[in-house]
């Protein structure tokens, strides 16, 4: 059986067609993703960096009321006529209980007073970073806590995105990350 | 620092005007000049998809005309050669937002620190036609060998002769298909130069492998072994003044004939 297929590979190699399979159906998803990033763009009117701060802002968000896999967390724009509307898709692994839920409450509630306070000064703050509290799905690892920088607060409104402000409102409250 | 800034038109849409930019100015740039591409279609951005720089883009050509950032702020850097650099048009904004004056403003001072400036028409005679040919001393227009392509670049050049600042109008026939050409079934090389009359620049062969470098955002002279992309440095190398001979393009594919080819050749040199 090993040898047929060896065989086979290298006959199909030889001819190429494997190949340029596999190379055309790279290059087919590939373009299906950035098409995909960049309608969002278009639709939104939003730039890749505001994008991805909403992004960002958004698992900050959620994080004080569920646990989710954040890397598979998807965010798309949906256009139907005029309107565009907001999908979020997010693997939920638990809701989180009560106290989980005030304690984060707490601490946003905290840091909002403190930033109002300090603005950009960084200070140390002993925490733990429980992955519930991670402000950014790239960039927080469980074991170690990285210096964060603060996410600037304004998200600038999108056009055409009027059924979605109340969502931009209640992101102000940032949840942040542990600051060493 | 003096550049060229030449405009890349067609009249028709869908013939390659921007797969035709994106490569000319890559290839330029390999050569080691530098080059801005601007991408004049306004609403209908496209030049930053095909250099792969779609999600670099912070600022547009309408920003810079609306000063809210300075023209340099609004240069993206190509991933791989930083001697191209990427001036993007707008995609919410129409073709009304910029006007002839403006788009001549920045050609005029793009071409002060560099040697080319590219400027990507988009397709039509209207608006933004007049926009993207204002600034421009040179001309390429794009044409594919099929009668409606030819009939609108035919257009074009009638439209760009009266203009005295527009010195050489160029032609690049693209999708060329040697064996439909062979059989009689599309026009050649020879055919569409008897009907538009101008000179001729480069002769595109159709490749597949647009598809894929338009898939990946990586402009095909990228690949060393692409047909069209070799088609590609060639007018890049005419551009620059060189005489270039312009592709066999009927070699033929197959592993036997590719054989019997060279056996031919061979044989002529001997």
């Amino acid at each position: 059986m090993g040898l047929f297929t060896d065989i086979y590979n290298t006959v199909a190699k030889f001819f190429r067609q494997q190949d340029e399979a596999v190379i055309g159906e790279e290059s087919k998803s590939v373009a299906t993703n950035r098409l995909k990033l960049v309608l969002m763009q278009d639709r939104t009117n939003l730039t890749p960096r505001v994008l991805e701060q909403m992004r960002g802002e958004l698992v900050d968000l959620l994080s004080k009321y569920l646990e989710m896999d954040k890397e598979l967390l998807e965010l798309n724009f949906e256009q139907e006529g005029d309107q565009v509307a907001l999908m979020l898709s997010i693997p939920v692994i638990r809701a989180k209980d009560e106290d989980e839920i005030e304690e984060a409450l707490n601490k946003a509630n905290s840091e909002e007073s403190f930033e109002e306070e300090v603005s950009e000064e960084t200070e140390s703050k002993e925490e733990s970073c429980e992955d519930t509290e991670c402000s950014s799905a790239e960039e927080c690892s469980e074991e170690e806590p990285k210096p964060k920088k603060k996410r600037s607060k304004k998200v600038s409104t999108p056009e055409g995105l009027e059924g979605n402000s109340e969502e931009h409102h209640e992101e102000e409250n940032i949840c942040e990350n542990t600051e060493v | 620092m003096t550049g060229r800034v030449i405009v890349i038109t067609s009249g028709k849409g869908g013939v390659g005007k921007t797969t035709t930019s994106a490569n000319i100015g890559t290839a330029l740039a390999k050569e080691g000049y530098k080059v801005v591409l601007i991408d004049t279609d306004l609403g209908l951005r496209n030049l930053d998809l095909l250099l792969g720089l779609e999600n670099r883009i912070v600022y547009t050509i309408v920003d810079v005309i609306e000063e809210r950032c300075k023209l340099r702020q609004a240069l993206v850097k190509d991933k791989k050669n930083p001697n191209l650099q990427l001036l993007a048009a707008a995609q919410t904004r129409d073709k009304s937002a910029v006007n002839a004056d403006q788009l001549r403003e920045i050609c005029e001072k793009l071409k002060e620190e560099n040697d080319f400036v590219l400027v990507d028409c988009p397709a039509g005679i209207e608006q933004g036609f007049q926009n993207a040919v204002a600034g421009a001393s040179e001309a390429i227009v794009v044409t594919t060998p099929e009668m409606s392509a030819i009939r609108d670049a035919d257009r074009i050049v009638g439209l760009l002769g009266p203009k005295e600042e527009i010195e050489s109008c160029k032609l690049i026939i693209n999708r060329v298909r040697p064996s439909l050409i062979k059989s009689n079934e599309m026009m050649s090389v020879e055919d569409v130069l008897g009907i538009l009359e101008i000179p001729l620049v480069g002769v595109i062969p159709e490749d597949t492998g647009i598809i894929t470098s338009t898939n990946k955002g990586e402009p095909i002279v990228n690949d060393e072994e692409a047909l069209a992309g070799k088609a590609y440095r060639n007018v890049a190398q005419r551009i620059l003044g060189e005489e270039v001979p312009f592709l066999d393009l009927d070699e033929p594919k197959g592993f036997v004939a590719k054989i019997k080819n060279a056996f031919a050749k061979w044989k002529a040199k001997v």
